[in-house]
């Protein structure tokens, strides 16, 4: 309860300046951008199928084919924005040595270390909700619309989204400088990514070990409408993992003073 | 206070031990920042905690506001152990740390809104709580602006501000004074004394006038341990002067040393520091005028015990004393 207070003034903080404003609208901007391209390469599509200059594709449905790519985009778009939003986490408080106080505060570790997580997640939350407004418009206009896919795809970006910002936190625990973070979160997210193309240009048991690693991969399940308890516990994992690594991280403060 | 008589059981009659401190020590890998400390410190009180820099004064209130567990010992706020859940004694406590650092970007209203929210102030008590300590700290025409705008003086009442957010038993306050302005001090001081009529207060200061002006007991500490504790005047008339001698000598502590040096004039005291690597360093405490070096340096050689160390100090509570009201206007240094 007192780490949802916490979570609020992050969230309160990070609207009040004008990195969150700028992150929140270039996002939209973004976001709308990627689903204005793929609404129309679609429209292009069905128009050329009409024409009978491409063979019928009955089994791509539109929510496949813009959802399922939209989905894709934003996954990768975390990679940024992501360093962005946990930048300021720890390494803010830090800098400006709020930290002493927090700590003061009838607040636990784990409390501190909860309420900046679910700060973090309730904005990727905030940021990703307006695109729904996107599925409202097509469902208004009358297309059919696979729920349970955009549902999953939903599920999958927020999964994604804090695992991310998981390792996020773990990072801006380490240091005082925000820029530093978000470089360092930005290098591993990198890498994180980079295992999704090793593992396709590798074969056998490798690749799948590789692809077993990368959030992306357990990612993609989801953009396709697939809710599988094994990827689910790999990002409930990711999170905790990296939960658990800030919470140790900041109690050095106990024999670093 | 006229409860029930279950309540009086509970409640001792009158000045009932707020803070207790219990061979309380912090290390912070070989550096020794605490040291056996153990106090009382009684309801009502204003204790000033007194010391140069490095005394360990902050250390031992950062464990007082729950910043850090100790290394060992055990630490009571309002009768409850520390080491249990911290997160439930502090709320006993309020913490101004010796420079303030609060978040530049809320306004001084939304900072105390998230104050006394963690620090569990009841939902229907929230607006009259922080009215109230906005009119208590003098910050209530600067209540809209923002916290990184205000001035010094008004930052640090917003510490005070924040530190009672949660109606604390205990007001802990690191170096409230440093960096502000006569009339600042002036009125900090004041507010020291108003609020140490309901409370229970522990400030550490390194200015000697600022104690005698507020605090009715001081410790004096000095390298992570308690020297002296009294009123000031009481500590002003006992000075003693006083000297420690570490040394350092072989092995053969098989009493044959310790009943040399007992018999030697002079020594009060006799500790044995540590044990290793076949020497064992002793520490003596000498009171004042006798001059130990020579006669210990004649003795261990009569008697052919080899002596690795011999280092005397003289710092007296006196020289602190000393110190300390000299630096009437330090510059703000962190520990």
């Amino acid at each position: 309860m007192k780490a949802l207070f916490l979570a609020r003034k992050d969230i309160s903080s990070f609207f009040h300046s004008w990195l969150g404003v700028l992150v929140y609208s270039l996002f939209i901007v973004m976001t709308g951008a990627f689903f204005f391209l793929l609404l129309s390469g679609y429209q292009r599509l069905s128009l050329e199928i009409a024409r009978g200059s491409v063979p019928d594709i009955q089994h791509v449905s539109l929510t496949q084919f813009i959802f399922g790519a939209f989905f894709m985009n934003l996954g990768t778009l975390f990679t940024l924005l992501v360093p962005i939003l946990s930048m300021r986490a720890f390494s803010e408080e830090h800098k400006h040595q709020t930290l002493e106080l927090l700590f003061t505060y009838p607040l636990s570790d784990y409390d501190i270390v909860a309420g900046k997580f679910a700060g973090l997640v309730w904005f990727l939350f905030l940021l990703i909700l307006p695109s729904a407004g996107y599925i409202g418009f097509l469902h208004w206009t009358g297309v059919r619309l696979d729920w349970g896919m955009l549902a999953a795809g939903y599920a999958g970006l927020l999964m994604l989204g804090a695992s991310y910002l998981a390792l996020g936190l773990f990072v801006s625990a380490l240091t005082d400088n925000p820029v530093v973070t978000a470089m360092m979160t930005f290098g591993a997210l990198i890498v994180l990514n980079g295992l999704d193309w090793i593992s396709s240009s590798l074969e056998g048991p490798l690749a799948h070990l590789v692809q077993f690693f990368s959030p992306l991969g357990h990612f993609r399940d989801f953009t396709l409408g697939v809710i599988d308890l094994g990827h689910l516990l790999y990002f409930l994992f990711f999170c905790l993992y990296f939960l658990f690594l800030t919470l140790r991280v900041i109690e050095t403060r106990n024999w670093k003073g | 206070m006229s409860g029930s008589p279950e309540k009086l059981k509970t409640l001792p009659p009158e000045n009932p031990v707020l803070v207790r401190l219990e061979n309380v020590t912090k290390s912070f890998g070989s550096f020794q920042a605490l040291d056996q400390v153990s106090l009382e410190i009684l309801k009502g009180d204003i204790v000033g905690l007194l010391g140069p820099n490095g005394a360990g004064k902050t250390t031992a209130m950062r464990i007082l506001s729950g910043y850090f567990p100790p290394t060992s010992g055990k630490v009571w706020i309002a009768g409850q152990d520390m080491s249990g859940q911290p997160e439930k004694v502090k709320k006993h406590v309020g913490y101004l740390p010796e420079t303030v650092h609060l978040y530049g970007d809320m306004s001084v209203m939304e900072f105390l809104d998230f104050a006394v929210k963690v620090k569990g102030v009841p939902a229907a008590e929230r607006s009259k709580r922080i009215e109230e300590i906005l009119f208590q700290c003098g910050i209530w025409e600067v209540r809209r602006r923002l916290i990184g705008q205000l001035s010094k003086g008004y930052k640090q009442r917003v510490g005070f501000a924040q530190a009672l957010a949660g109606d604390p038993e205990v007001l802990v306050l690191d170096e409230p004074t440093t960096g502000l302005d006569p009339e600042q001090i002036h009125k900090i001081r004041m507010l020291i004394r108003e609020l140490g009529r309901t409370r229970t207060v522990l400030i550490s200061t390194h200015i000697l006038p600022e104690v005698s002006m507020v605090c009715d007991r001081v410790l004096i500490m000095n390298e992570g341990r308690v020297l002296a504790d009294g009123s000031v005047e009481e500590l002003a008339a006992g000075l003693v002067e006083r000297q420690e001698v570490l040394l350092t000598t072989g092995d053969s502590t098989d009493g044959e040393i310790l009943k040399m040096l007992e018999r030697v004039t002079g020594i009060d005291q006799i500790h044995i520091q540590s044990t290793k690597a076949g020497k064992t360093t002793l520490k003596l405490v000498v009171s004042a005028g006798a001059e130990i070096g020579p006669v210990l340096t004649r003795l261990f050689v009569e008697k052919n015990i080899p002596l690795y160390e011999l280092r005397i100090s003289r710092l007296s509570l006196e020289e602190i004393f000393l110190r300390l009201v000299v630096q009437e206007n330090p510059p703000a240094v962190a520990l």
